[in-house]
């Protein structure tokens, strides 16, 4: 599906060379929202734009569940080729870039920057800095092409109960400890430490904790010590057979997790509302940022789509920017973070009452706002897309064995740099 | 009796084996969330949630989507029935140029992926304005390349002399394709109904890409509400999907004469 998916957007950003000048709206009545955003979230949303539309003249503006985040990405693309576009859609940076490629997405810059409309420099300051720079796009002349919205950090769950039964007191602090704390409940339980859920963002994620940078001067760091460093886990964990790989798109290591069965998972900070209710009881599990190379200056990346708004009409696209600034003000956004498990994108956020009383209600329930400040977003590159396969082809040959770390990161940089070469040849 | 004994066993072997899924989701459907996420592998729920039923209708307008999934179904079948009694009967008994080469050409695009078909698909639709309506959901799907070959061979197997003796009484193609070569092909017309309505009923990813507001939705698009990027509502998507699979087995049982006579007159049994 991948490689699919892969076809589909070189063949639509081929065919936005000569393809349509401009898009039209896919509804002119309605401001058509593409969103992912299921079940009781999905209401949440319903709710916010139902009270965003209520004090405003002009097409209402409507959330569509349009599936998840690739459903949605084939629908853009789709739609890109027919010529008609929602007003806004939820995208990955890796996404949103090939969109932009097509010459669909707005910048969004002068919607920011309007006096009247836009946000002012205390409202801007007020966003943690990751959040802005990940919706900067350096291969689109740094423009702001999409806006937070969904957002989340990559965290390290761990079961106490594991963890005391193979005479842990507390969870790994660096991946030396990581490793350690592995074999020895390797040693003492039988059990494997870490169902692996073979993840791009998780690699990324692990390499920035390493101290590591995974892009320079056009070029991807794949080949570097921390890379390899991390490659190295992965095939301590196969070789000894401390971690096992779960099958893809599935939940099993929260399923292992649950069950007593593993002792680490490395997921997405939004995994919490759904351990919470798995879990039971809180005293079995706890949260915390991922291990580091140096604790002191810790890393972890930011995960989760933004918004993008598309060329369609300057009534459509005005809508879709001021349903932005009201789902990302203050109470918005402490509301979204609370009905959702998203993260609070604004530092104000922490001083909401609702907030603070959720913060206060368990130790581990600001875990993952507390690691904001130093999380970091992936590159938004053309060609990142296609990159993240070859990131998780790499570490599923280091655990399964086929491939050593040094190997698998010396193709990976290859491979990588390749698919950057050919997505920038491809824009000149 | 005696003898017969382990091909009994290897058909009740078989039946378990066959039906265990379905009473697995059924299982799965009643249980609490955590119990349904549990490692523990339990058949049936420590306390059935009957209420999961209820509360599947209230995530999302289950009523509705049926509704739309019905209407859409249902004219789709009906399109395809009437397409492959025409064009197999056509291609079955019907001398013109060119006969084999258009009938190869019908045949390829059962080659061609549905995704290589899926931009151009709904760009066509989106051209004609036809986006998030019925006509999005039902006019592609109107005809398709398996029918038109399953009729053909139902056809083809009709002895000559029926058609001989129907045009001495005066009979013209269509009058015999109405009243004399469709009731003898009747169990391949049920079976070709049949696969029209399951693909109709299951599509998932068409719907899903042809329509937005939730006023157009398909039941299997619904069935998505309980799924997100985290984790899914196990015992509720299970819940709801014994129920989106209720007519179609309904359906089944109700063709089951006529299915099973149609597959072993088309060699598509197994």
């Amino acid at each position: 599906m991948a490689r699919i998916m892969v076809v589909l957007a070189a063949v639509v950003v081929a065919a936005g060379c000569g393809g349509p000048k401009g898009y039209r709206p896919i509804d002119e009545t309605r401001v058509v929202f593409w969103d992912g955003q299921a079940g009781d979230v999905a209401e949440l949303v319903k709710e916010i734009v139902a009270d965003f539309n209520r004090d405003r003249t002009g097409p209402p503006l409507e959330s569509q569940f349009t599936g998840n985040y690739s459903d949605i990405y084939r629908k853009v693309l789709s739609s890109l080729q027919g010529g008609t576009l929602p007003a806004l859609a939820v995208a990955y940076e890796s996404m949103a870039s090939e969109y932009a490629e097509a010459g669909a997405v707005v910048a969004l810059d002068d919607y920011m920057n309007n006096p009247e409309a836009g946000l002012t420099p205390a409202e801007l300051a007020d966003f943690f800095p990751v959040v802005i720079e990940t919706n900067r796009y350096p291969a689109h002349g740094n423009q702001m092409l999409t806006f937070p919205f969904c957002k989340s950090i990559l965290m390290m769950y761990f079961n106490k109960r594991v963890l005391a039964e193979a005479g842990i007191e507390a969870p790994p602090r660096t991946w030396d400890e990581f490793l350690a704390q592995c074999r020895q409940i390797k040693e003492r339980t039988g059990k494997a430490a870490y169902a692996v859920s073979v993840d791009a963002s998780t690699i990324d994620g692990m390499i920035y904790s390493m101290g590591g940078e995974l892009v320079e001067d056009g070029k991807t760091l794949f080949d570097s010590a921390e890379a390899v460093r991390v490659f190295g886990v992965f095939q301590a964990l196969g070789e000894e057979k401390l971690g096992y790989q779960i099958p893809p798109n599935s939940y099993d290591d929260r399923v292992a997790l649950v069950g007593d069965e593993t002792a680490f998972m490395f997921r997405s900070s939004r995994h919490r509302i759904y351990l919470e209710e798995e879990m039971g009881d809180r005293s079995r599990w706890g949260m915390a940022v991922i291990p580091q190379a140096d604790p002191a200056r810790p890393a972890t990346v930011l995960y989760g789509p933004n918004i993008a708004v598309f060329k369609t009409n300057p009534e459509q696209q005005q809508a879709a920017w001021d349903f932005i600034r009201y789902f990302t003000s203050p109470e918005v956004t402490a509301r979204w973070a609370l009905g959702s498990g998203y993260l609070p994108i604004r530092k104000s956020a922490a001083e909401d009452p609702r907030i603070e009383a959720f913060f206060d209600e368990w130790e581990y329930n600001r875990a993952d706002f507390d690691c904001l400040p130093f999380a970091r977003s992936e590159p938004n590159l053309p060609g990142w897309q296609e990159i993240r396969d070859l990131i998780e082809t790499a570490q599923a040959s280091v655990l399964a064995g086929t491939l050593t770390a040094e190997d698998a990161a010396k193709k990976l940089k290859a491979d990588a740099d390749a698919v950057l070469a050919a997505a920038a040849s491809g824009r000149s | 009796m005696i003898r017969k004994a382990p091909l009994y066993v290897m058909l009740a072997l078989g039946a378990v084996i066959t039906t265990f899924p379905f009473f697995w989701m059924l299982g799965t459907g009643l249980k609490t969330y955590p119990e349904a996420v549990s490692p523990t592998l339990r058949f049936l729920p420590a306390s059935p949630q009957w209420h999961n039923f209820a509360d599947t209708f209230d995530a999302a307008p289950f009523a509705m989507y049926f509704a739309n999934t019905f209407f859409v179904a249902a004219l789709v079948t009906v399109s395809v029935v009437a397409t492959s009694l025409l064009a197999g009967y056509a291609f079955a008994r019907l001398r013109f140029p060119g006969r084999g080469v258009v009938f190869g050409a019908v045949l390829a695009t059962m080659m061609v992926p549905f995704e290589v078909t899926l931009i151009p698909n709904f760009v066509l639709i989106n051209r004609l304005g036809w986006y998030d309506t019925h006509l999005a959901l039902i006019v592609p799907w109107c005809a398709n390349a398996f029918s038109v070959f399953l009729m053909r061979q139902a056809f083809l197997g009709l002895p000559e002399d029926f058609f001989d003796a129907a045009r001495i009484d005066g009979c013209g193609h269509f009058r015999f394709l109405a009243w004399v070569a469709a009731p003898l092909v009747r169990p391949m017309v049920v079976t070709v109904a049949l696969f029209a309505f399951l693909g109709s009923y299951n599509s998932l990813v068409w719907p899903l890409v042809a329509t937005g507001s939730e006023r157009m939705r398909v039941v299997q698009v619904g069935l998505m509400v309980f799924s997100t990027g985290e984790g899914m509502r196990l015992n509720l998507l299970m819940c709801a999907a014994a129920i989106v699979i209720l007519p179609t087995v309904a359906l089944y049982f109700l063709a089951q004469r006529h299915f099973m006579e149609g597959s072993l007159g088309s060699g598509i049994k197994g």
